[in-house]
């Protein structure tokens, strides 16, 4: 098979996503990159309800949610919970997301392809593990300012 | 004439019409109405009013001479330009004002009144002198006017109203058709995805695979064109560099090396789904057979333009194999039948190692 990249780091991935074909889809995505899933949640509350071991690495969280939440409070709630996890947010509305995205740290938007999924998974897995990242940024992710400013603070340290 | 008698105050004023003092004889004889008050006098009557004025009024000079010119008022005269009138004569200023007046049969007319103070030597005011203007029509044309312009607006604010209405309906209806395109794009995408892990065939699944691709450059460029600033065009050249860093970032192979020199090509937007998929065949073809069994080796992409003619080149240094048609009798055919419909040609030619592949596109014309 394909050999792994220099640094790589099995994430512990979070998936907050209300459509169940999708949440299968990106979970099965997510494994196939050699990451693990952690949690899989449809709404806020079912966020609330999860364990706080749970400890994830990385979350990837839907804007429109099951009874009426959305991934704006999920992320505050991450936020609070698990402070070190990477939140992203994947969603068919980017224009929704605030400027500063409230904390949240990056988006990847629907409708994604698999390679283009799979890329950011790899360029996150990569920021995660061992910031920055050594590959370019896809396009079909973006990062929120404040994780494109510190990982460019980084990359000028490296240099 | 028995107020002839009554007319002592000058005689300047006492001449017979066409004789003597020629003003005289033109105030008398002018088309303009006119009269003299004399403050001095009761009431401030008139003393003297022309026969313009009384052709005007409809009254005979006996009725006229020796009463205040308020007469000619009625029920609708607008109270607030007679007290202006009044506050002149007080103030003994001239003013000019259009009034609504009542001739004798009580028919009305517009009067465009202008009256000023006459002074004699002393500087005292001796009279008054009045000019009457029958500008009924002129009233009655800028009231129709003013009556049609709030008809036009009230009749623009409600066409307004309704035009309002209907873009917020066609906007919420967009949103949830854009809404809808974009998460049925995601579903099918991950059906697709879901039925290639669960094929045992190798054949089938690399169909399946190669047709998930095309789903998936699909979803790729509706989402490069909603992301985008403008929706009217589309970067061909920027769409395939990314789907290329995608295809090999997603691949996890770093033996290929992707190299791009490109400028920016726009093409219309409607022509976007179908260079989309042109280029998919295109890469995807580079990447899994020029490049194929883990081969290393590079793919260079270049943009340049000329004129009103873009070129885009893919080339590899793969196995130089021309699109194998076993498996990609459809990847052909679809190069084939979507090209002209923006005009691109494309070019296939066998290099030393590898293949190069051209796309001649007409760009679009560019408006700046």
């Amino acid at each position: 098979m394909t050999p792994p990249p220099a640094v790589f780091k099995a994430l512990q991935v979070l998936i907050v996503e209300d459509e169940p074909l999708l949440a299968m889809d990106v979970e099965m995505m997510v494994e196939e990159a050699g990451h693990n899933v952690v949690g899989e949640a449809a709404s806020l509350y079912d966020v609330e309800a999860m364990e706080t071991e749970l400890a994830p690495d990385l979350a990837l969280v839907d804007m429109q949610l099951a009874r009426g939440t959305n991934g704006l409070d999920v992320s505050k709630l991450i936020q609070d919970r698990w402070p070190s996890a990477v939140i992203v947010f994947v969603t068919a509305n980017p224009k929704k997301i605030p400027e500063d995205f409230s904390g949240a740290h990056g988006v990847i938007a629907k409708p994604f392809s698999r390679s283009g999924f799979l890329s950011a998974l790899n360029y996150l897995g990569e920021g995660i593990a061992d910031p920055p990242p050594a590959s370019t940024q896809p396009s079909s992710f973006v990062a929120s300012p404040s994780v494109r400013d510190i990982w460019s603070a980084r990359a000028q340290i490296d240099r | 004439m028995s107020q002839k008698d009554d007319w002592h105050l000058t005689e300047i004023l006492d001449y017979e019409h066409g004789r003597g003092d020629p003003f005289a004889a033109a105030v008398r004889a002018t088309r303009m109405a006119m009269v003299i008050t004399d403050p001095s006098q009761p009431d401030n009557p008139i003393v003297f009013c022309n026969e313009a004025f009384q052709n005007l009024t409809g009254y005979d000079r006996e009725e006229i001479v020796g009463r205040n010119c308020r007469f000619l008022q009625g029920d609708e005269t607008d109270k607030a330009s007679v007290s202006k009138i009044r506050a002149a004569i007080e103030a003994e200023e001239s003013i000019h004002v259009d009034l609504l007046n009542y001739r004798k049969d009580g028919s009305t007319f517009w009067n465009a009144l202008f009256l000023s103070p006459v002074r004699g030597a002393s500087g005292d005011v001796q009279f008054f002198f009045a000019s009457q203007l029958d500008v009924t029509d002129r009233v009655m044309a800028q009231e129709t006017i003013s009556a049609q312009k709030a008809a036009v607006d009230s009749e623009v604010k409600r066409r307004t109203a309704d035009l309002e209405k209907a873009l917020e309906a066609k906007t919420l209806l967009l949103h949830e058709v854009d809404h809808r395109v974009k998460n049925n794009l995601t579903m099918i995408g991950a059906l697709l995805r879901l039925q290639v892990r669960s094929i045992d065939d190798a054949d089938i699944r690399v169909k399946l695979e190669t047709m998930m691709e095309r789903i998936d450059a699909l979803a790729t460029v509706h989402r490069r064109l909603y992301q985008a600033d403008d929706v009217t065009r589309f970067d061909v050249a920027a769409f395939a560099a990314n789907l290329a860093s995608d295809v090999i970032g997603a691949s996890g192979r770093s033996n290929i090396r992707l190299k791009c020199d490109i400028e920016p090509i726009e093409v219309r937007s409607e022509h976007a789904s179908a260079l989309g998929l042109i280029l998919n065949e295109v890469l995807t073809n580079a990447i899994k057979h020029g490049l194929r069994e883990n081969r290393a080796g590079s793919i260079s992409i270049t943009a340049t333009r000329d004129g009103d003619e873009a070129k885009l080149s893919i080339e590899d240094d793969g196995v130089g194999l021309i699109m194998d048609p076993a498996t990609n009798g459809l990847g052909h055919a679809l190069i084939k039948r979507l090209s002209p419909q923006s005009g691109t040609t494309v070019a296939w030619d066998r290099l030393p190692t590898g293949t190069r592949v051209t796309l001649h596109i007409p760009e679009m014309e560019h408006t700046s």
